[in-house]
């Protein structure tokens, strides 16, 4: 009976058991893109039970209880829960996640995650990449990466921009080292298709020891995308269309002002006026106007990725046509891309893959940089002369230097062409459980031509440019290198919590380059057209060749051990050992160990997470990293220096032969030793992401090109140059701070706000050999402007200091004698501080002016996402850098900025812009009188897009459809009176100089995204 | 059976790895290139490297302007009252140790020397026919760059067997006056026996020119009976004043024709046939001095524009009688040329001190001619160095000085003054000193020799503007080479 009872309970249990499960299908898609998902898990919870979901994004799930919740998970994609609740039927869409602590982070020989990385990283993904759409992929690091500081090398078309993480430590080579897909990457980062870019990501601290010997600087990993497995191919079009203007004018002096100030300069000199008959002043020529034009920037994108199970695959393709905002019929700069990316697991234990790169430019230049460039004899030139007069005879004379730019834009020939081939090719095997082999051959083979004609011309008596005859000038290089990497990698857990993982591996890496360089004269018709070797008639001396060969080599052992315990405390260890070629047999090896560890607090049961704190990490890293970027054999004496002379009664050119570059058979490596201390917060749901790092690093025995030494070594003898040599100690130290705010209001409204900023305190420590190193140049002939001292910044502005204006002889008489200035000072002059108080004013008064480091970086961004509306706006900030005004020409008659109209004329008239004078004064002397607040706010982006409605373009066969409008370089707040406050070589000495920077373009853009 | 495979091909690829990539591979040597280690092995190897040391003769053009900016012969002229400061200082004598142009006298001499040390420290590395003369040319160099130095900085560092070695510049100290002209003396000494009368080719050293420049060192030192011996065998050498035989005028003296001359006692060659540019003066195989002294703006016939620096003073064309052929020959008056040619010019620097003239240095601006680009930094015209005029002068006046003989010396200035054009004189003792100072002027104008001849014979002071005795006898020693020496070099004496 109660058998019966329990049998006949049990199976009514059972019945109602059966009754709340029930079969429940659906299907998943990306929210974004609307495309079905493929492979996604379905798994209901705390079971076992799951499914993937198929070519459609289908899924079938049997027997569900009606109260079991199902997750929806997929790589790259915010994790996903429903509650069954009785419902059979989800259509289920699944958010891109785009900051997930356990997104994948490159490291270097592997990868970590956001939560158990230990070393400072700044990552830049292809969203921000797609918001910014930006020309040079370097760009996109403006003002999203804390501590990375970018700045173009000019707004010309096809100009690289230099990189440089947390502060400048070296005169050397200070930009970073660039891994593409793992490999070594030798090119500049405008010959990478910034579409083709998944994340870029910057290892700023000790972490980069993996990169012992080259990692110094910083190192910038980019990834490229690849197909995602399981979906059919998605193809993408993307295209804008820009036009392009310049962000400024210079206020210079019109005609009238201009003979105003001219004559006024004589009649200072007491010389005769050298414009009498005012009526005789015909033109009044605005030469910036004829020089800036507004050219377009045409760029189009195709890219089709997808995968089966086994294998994923990229294809794309792009081009891009940009015109320069000067010339553009002679700046311009063309660039085709095309590239290959597959992957495939050959076996479940071997995975093969391969990246091919191809890229060609194109460009055309006008002389763009410093004195004699197009820019520089437009705001030199008189006004007073006509557009038309291409031979300036007959003006007023402006020196050697000066010519009409139109002119020169005229008679401006060359072609620059360049074909590049990079990629990898990797296979990684797990030859037993858990142990991997990984083999990775990467390459760059680049072949640059570029040819230039000088044409027969007279610019008018005695100007530089001038050309008795034509000449053609071809050269043609060949870079290859190539990245051999052999490495191990083993992940074992041990005692259930502790994972450990081993990296042991070596690489290879050699650089080969060759050059032929040769130039003709006599071109037929003295035209371009005929601008060849072959088809050029001239014959004698004038007919040159020559050539180089390149060769560098580095060899590396590296291991790296991980330990994470309890998923809480992290601790790795890296230890690399490089040997280089560039230095001698007892100084080619060195070793670069480094330590991390980091604390994961919010894993530990008396912190916890609660509603308020996510996630919690401590972290912190120590090590030393080396650099070996110098002229390859510097430490070998080689007999390439220049020796030719003049024998025989026919007067012919010898050739011999003589030393090169002074050897330093003691060269080193330069090391950095890093330190980091970092904090990672998430609060509010991880919508609040707060990161915060102390770093100071410390550079010793800089690798200082071309240091000035004593002549008697003979360093001044043509094709000798100074010694490289271990030269001192340069300390870089601040703190980065970056906040992220990221919130999903509703379905159709979520922003996000980005603010980042970092200080930076530059001291140089020691000088080895010399009291101070100079460089740059400021004017013509004069002293070198910039300096490396101990106790103060690299490549400080180095200068007389002002103290307003002489108002009266008698102010005059009474200060200390201007005399050995190389004049004798008069009322309206600058008055000059007596700084080392000798009582006489000589240029032993020079002291510190300024200089080029901003003490903080800033940037930020913003998104909102509306609908179908979305707007982003990017802006970054330097505050506290000095730039140097250097493009005014110190010659008497050239055109001058207006703000020379305020000079002083007599007391009282003016207490900071001196008189004008055609005599000898010492007011054009290097003095902070040319040094200007180069702080500056720029709103670098501001993007404004609108996505057409998914259900209408399924109906025409369309995946999703988005146009936008876009402002590059919109508005830049500063004080300089230059065409733009970022200008600068980049010259760790003698940066900061503004010799006519080509100004960036603010370049209005339309554009169109397209995804079928 | 799989895993097998793959693991043998894993152990394999790391077995090659650890055997391909032992640290030969970065054992590599410069590819094609020769190094210190292997050079000087052949004949070759000598007769290139001593191109190298001859070349350094062509940046010593900064010595010449330099010293006639210095001098009272000249204005620095330029664009402007401040073009070229450091040469702007030098006109007015109130350079400093900060000074990029006197630094580069002091770099591009020294280097001269290092070139020349490098030959002299291997001269023993092998052996052959014709060594001697070769090592001979080197010593002469080497003295001639030494004896540039000594003329303008005094007491230099010296290191008479080979080059000076990194860290040397602060342990060697500067040698004391007496020590660096012996080893001028002791270089040219050497040279003399193994240089042959004849040089090999037009524009290398003879014995000529080592005993010339021997005879100078000791006249600088007032050793006239050393210095005459010297300069009577010069005189017998078989030289002649150029314009003294009838297919020659000596209005052409400084025209192309003119060059390598019978007159051509030691002459730095210079050609147009390659280009050059600012950023390396002294690469250039042209006399960059002739297009710094051309007429600015300047178009017109036979002449090419420059940039108007070394411009003869008033005072200076004043001091030719009228009679005198070397008026025309050394100066241009730009204002009468344009008149009569209808050539243009332009006017740069008008300061009163160091400005415009009206004059240029005819001797040495450019003549129009086929040079490459930059045409201001390449214009071909040799300097003469040392030539017979100067010889013949050098000589009399250590005659006259030395009191030698009277009658010889004033034989020598009637010769120099009849190819001028002028009659003989007859004077003797201090008039005939005086006589002859004021034709080293009248003859040597615009060639580099008055600023260091009113020097040695103490007459500075009275004809310099701005010169004051007991420091600008000699230029200050760059700064920056008083701060590399790190206390080892004492600056000159009140600067």
């Amino acid at each position: 009976m109660i058998k019966n009872f329990l049998l006949t309970t049990f199976c009514f249990f059972s019945l109602c058991l059966f009754s709340q499960e029930r079969d429940i299908k659906g299907s998943v898609a990306d929210k974004e893109s609307g495309m079905p998902l493929l492979g996604v898990n379905v798994i209901i919870e705390g079971t076992t039970q799951g499914t993937t979901t198929d070519f459609d994004g289908n899924f079938m799930l049997a027997s569900v209880q009606k109260d079991a919740t199902l997750v929806f998970s997929y790589l790259g994609f915010k994790t996903l829960k429903i509650k069954v609740a009785g419902q059979t039927q989800f259509d289920v869409q699944l958010e891109s996640d785009t900051e997930s602590l356990d997104d994948v982070v490159v490291i270097g020989y592997g990868s970590s995650s956001k939560r158990k990385i230990t070393g400072s990283v700044s990552t830049v993904n292809s969203e921000s990449i797609q918001d910014l759409e930006p020309i040079n992929a370097a760009t996109a690091l403006q003002g999203t990466s804390a501590g990375v500081s970018v700045t173009p090398q000019s707004g010309a078309p096809g100009a690289e921009s230099n990189i440089r993480i947390r502060g400048v430590s070296t005169n050397g080579n200070s930009s970073p080292l660039i891994i593409l897909n793992g490999a070594q990457y030798d090119g500049g980062l405008n010959s990478i298709n910034p579409q083709d870019i998944e994340s870029i990501t910057v290892l700023k601290d000790a972490q980069a020891a993996i990169y012992g010997s080259i990692g110094a600087n910083g190192v910038v990993l980019i990834e490229t995308k690849r197909g995602e497995r399981n979906q059919s191919a998605v193809v993408s079009y993307n295209t804008y269309v820009g036009l392009q203007e310049t962000t400024r004018k210079l206020p210079l002096l019109n005609a009238n002002e201009y003979v105003l100030l001219t004559n006024e300069k004589y009649a200072n000199a007491g010389l005769d006026l050298p414009f009498t008959n005012l009526s005789q002043i015909n033109n009044n020529t605005d030469w910036q106007d004829q020089v800036f034009e507004t050219p377009t920037v045409i760029s189009n994108n195709v890219s089709i990725r997808g995968g089966s199970e086994n294998t994923d695959y990229s294809f794309s393709a792009s081009h891009l046509d940009q015109g320069g905002i000067v010339a553009p019929d002679k700046s311009n700069f063309k660039r085709s891309t095309a590239s290959i990316s597959l992957n495939t697991d050959v076996r479940d234990f071997l995975n093969v893959s391969a990246n091919v790169f191809f890229t060609n430019n194109r460009s055309q230049g006008i002389n763009s940089f410093g004195l004699g460039s197009v820019l520089f004899n437009a705001i030199n030139i008189a006004p007073v002369i006509n557009r038309s007069q291409n031979n300036l005879d007959g003006t007023i004379d402006l020196g050697a230097e000066v010519v009409n730019p139109l002119t020169q834009i005229n008679n401006t020939f060359n072609d620059f062409e360049s074909n590049r081939l990079s990629g990898s090719f990797k296979a990684e095997l797990e030859y037993i459980k858990d142990f991997k082999l990984t083999a990775r051959y990467g390459f760059n083979s680049s072949k640059l031509n570029n040819r230039e004609f000088f044409p027969e011309f007279n610019f008018g008596t005695g100007k530089v440019f001038n050309r008795p005859f034509n000449q053609v000038n071809l050269n043609q290089q060949d870079f290859y290198d190539y990245t051999f990497d052999l490495f191990n990698t083993i992940e074992k857990t041990f005692f259930d919590d502790l994972d450990v993982n081993l990296t042991l591996g070596t690489t290879a890496f050699r650089a080969h380059g060759e050059g032929l360089f040769a130039s003709r004269t006599g071109v037929p018709r003295n035209s371009f057209q005929f601008a060849d070797l072959d088809s050029a008639t001239g014959l004698g001396d004038n007919q040159t060749n020559g050539s180089f060969v390149n060769e560098f080599r580095r060899l590396s052992y590296f291991s790296r051990v991980e330990f994470s315990y309890l998923d809480r405390y992290l601790l790795s260890g890296i230890i690399r050992r490089d040997t280089s070629s560039n230095f001698g047999p007892n100084n080619a090896s060195a070793w670069f160990p480094s330590l991390t560890a980091g604390w994961i607090m919010t894993e530990e049961d008396f912190i916890g997470t609660n509603d308020f704190i996510n996630f919690a990490k401590l972290r912190g890293s120590y090590g030393q990293l080396g650099n070996d970027q110098i002229e390859n054999f510097l430490y070998l004496s080689v007999l390439n220096g220049e020796a030719t002379y003049v024998f025989g009664e026919d007067q012919s050119l010898t050739e011999g032969q003589a030393l090169g570059p002074l050897a330093n058979p003691n060269i080193k490596w330069e090391i950095s030793t890093k330190l980091d201390l970092g904090l990672d917060l998430e609060f509010l749901n991880r919508d609040l992401r707060v990161t915060f790092d102390y770093y100071r690093n410390e550079r010793e025995d800089l690798l200082i090109p071309s240091i000035p030494t004593s002549g008697i070594f003979g360093t001044s003898a043509p094709g000798s140059l100074a010694p490289t040599i271990n030269a001192g100690t340069v300390v870089n130290k601040g703190i980065e701070l970056s906040i992220n705010y990221s919130k999903e209001v509703n379905d159709d409204f979520s922003f996000s706000i980005n603010y980042n900023m970092s200080t930076l305190d530059n001291e140089v420590t020691q000088i080895n050999g010399a009291p101070f190193l100079e460089g740059g140049q400021f004017s013509v002939g004069q002293l070198p402007p910039s300096r490396m001292e101990v106790g103060l910044p690299i490549g400080y502005f180095y200068g007389l200091k002002t103290d307003g204006i002489f108002q009266s002889q008698a102010e005059v008489d009474s200060h200390p004698s201007q005399a050995l200035l190389g004049a004798t000072a008069r009322p309206g002059d600058i008055r000059f501080v007596d700084v080392n108080g000798d009582g006489t004013i000589s240029q032993d008064d020079r002291t510190y002016i300024g200089d080029p480091i901003p003490d903080v970086t800033m940037g930020f961004n913003l998104s909102f996402n509306y609908k179908n509306f979305d707007f982003s706006a990017y802006s970054f900030a330097n505050l506290g850098s000095e730039i140097v005004r250097n493009f005014e020409r110190d010659q008497v008659n050239v055109n001058m900025l207006s703000h020379r109209l305020d000079r002083w004329t007599g007391p009282g008239t003016s207490s900071t812009e001196p008189r004008v004078s055609a005599g000898a004064t010492a007011n054009k002397l290097f003095s902070d009188y040319f040094v200007e607040d180069g702080s500056f706010l720029r709103i670098q982006t501001i993007s404004f897009g609108y996505s057409l409605p998914t259900e209408a373009l399924k109906t025409v066969g369309l995946t999703s459809v988005k146009i936008y409008a876009k402002v590059d370089n919109a508005f830049t707040f500063t004080e300089y009176s230059g065409y733009d406050p970022t200008a600068s070589t980049g010259a760790p000495i003698g940066g900061g100089i503004d010799l006519g920077f080509y100004p960036l373009p603010r370049t209005y853009t339309l554009g169109l995204n397209v995804k079928l | 059976m799989m895993n097998t495979f793959y693991n043998k091909c894993a152990l394999i690829l790391i077995a090659f790895a650890l055997v391909s990539c032992s640290d030969d591979f970065v054992d590599v040597d410069p590819p094609f290139q020769l190094t210190s280690e292997t050079f000087f092995e052949t004949e070759d190897d000598f007769r290139n490297a001593l191109v190298g040391a001859y070349d350094l003769l062509q940046a010593t053009y900064i010595n010449v302007i330099l010293a006639e900016i210095a001098s009272d012969n000249a204005n620095a002229g330029g664009e402007s009252a401040t073009d070229v400061v450091g040469w702007q200082q030098v006109d007015r004598m109130i350079h400093t140790p900060v000074n990029d142009d006197i630094d580069n006298v002091w770099d591009f001499n020294f280097a001269g020397v290092y070139r020349a040390s490098y030959i002299i420290e291997n001269k023993d590395k092998i052996d052959f026919d014709g060594k001697e003369q070769i090592i001979a040319e080197v010593r002469f160099l080497r003295a001639y760059f030494n004896f540039e130095l000594v003329k303008w900085f005094g007491p230099i560092p010296i290191k008479p067997e080979g080059r000076f070695e990194l860290g040397e510049e602060t342990s060697i100290p500067r040698a004391s006056l007496e020590d660096v002209y012996a080893y001028i003396e002791n270089d040219l000494s050497l040279a003399i026996p193994n240089l042959s009368p004849q040089p090999p080719q037009v524009g290398r050293a003879s014995k000529a020119s080592a005993q010339a420049l021997l005879g100078k060192v000791h006249l600088f030192q007032e050793e006239f009976g050393l210095a005459a011996a010297q300069f009577n065998d010069v005189v017998n050498s078989g030289f002649r004043l150029y314009g003294t035989v009838p297919e020659e005028d000596v209005l052409n003296l400084f025209e192309f024709e003119a060059e390598n001359s019978a007159e051509a006692v030691f002459e730095i060659q210079y050609t147009g046939a390659e280009g050059a540019g600012f950023d390396c003066l002294q690469c250039s195989e042209g006399n960059v001095m002739v297009g710094f002294s051309g007429v600015r703006g300047y178009n017109g016939p036979l002449y090419e524009p420059g940039f108007g620096f070394n411009l003869p003073t008033q005072e200076m064309f004043d001091a030719f009688e009228t009679n005198d052929l070397r008026r025309e020959l050394s100066i241009l008056d730009i204002e009468a040329w344009a008149a009569n040619t209808e050539a243009v010019f332009t006017i740069g620097n008008q300061d009163p001190q160091t400005g415009h003239t009206g004059y240029y240095n005819r001797k040495y601006i450019p003549r129009q001619n086929e040079n490459l680009g930059d045409a201001n930094l390449t214009q071909p015209n040799n300097y003469r160095a040392i030539r017979f005029a100067d010889v013949l002068l050098m000589a009399a006046e250590s005659l006259n000085r030395g009191n030698i003989n009277d009658v010889l010396a004033l034989d020598y200035v009637n010769q120099v003054r009849s190819r001028a054009g002028l009659p003989d004189i007859n004077v003797s003792g201090s008039q005939l000193t005086d006589e002859i100072y004021r034709q080293r002027r009248l003859e040597l104008v615009g060639e580099g020799h008055r600023f260091f001849d009113l020097v040695r014979t103490g007459r500075a002071v009275q004809q310099i503007q701005g010169f004051t005795a007991g420091k600008n006898e000699v230029f200050p020693i760059p700064l920056e080479e008083i701060q590399f020496s790190q206390g080892n070099w004492e600056q000159n004496p009140n600067y």
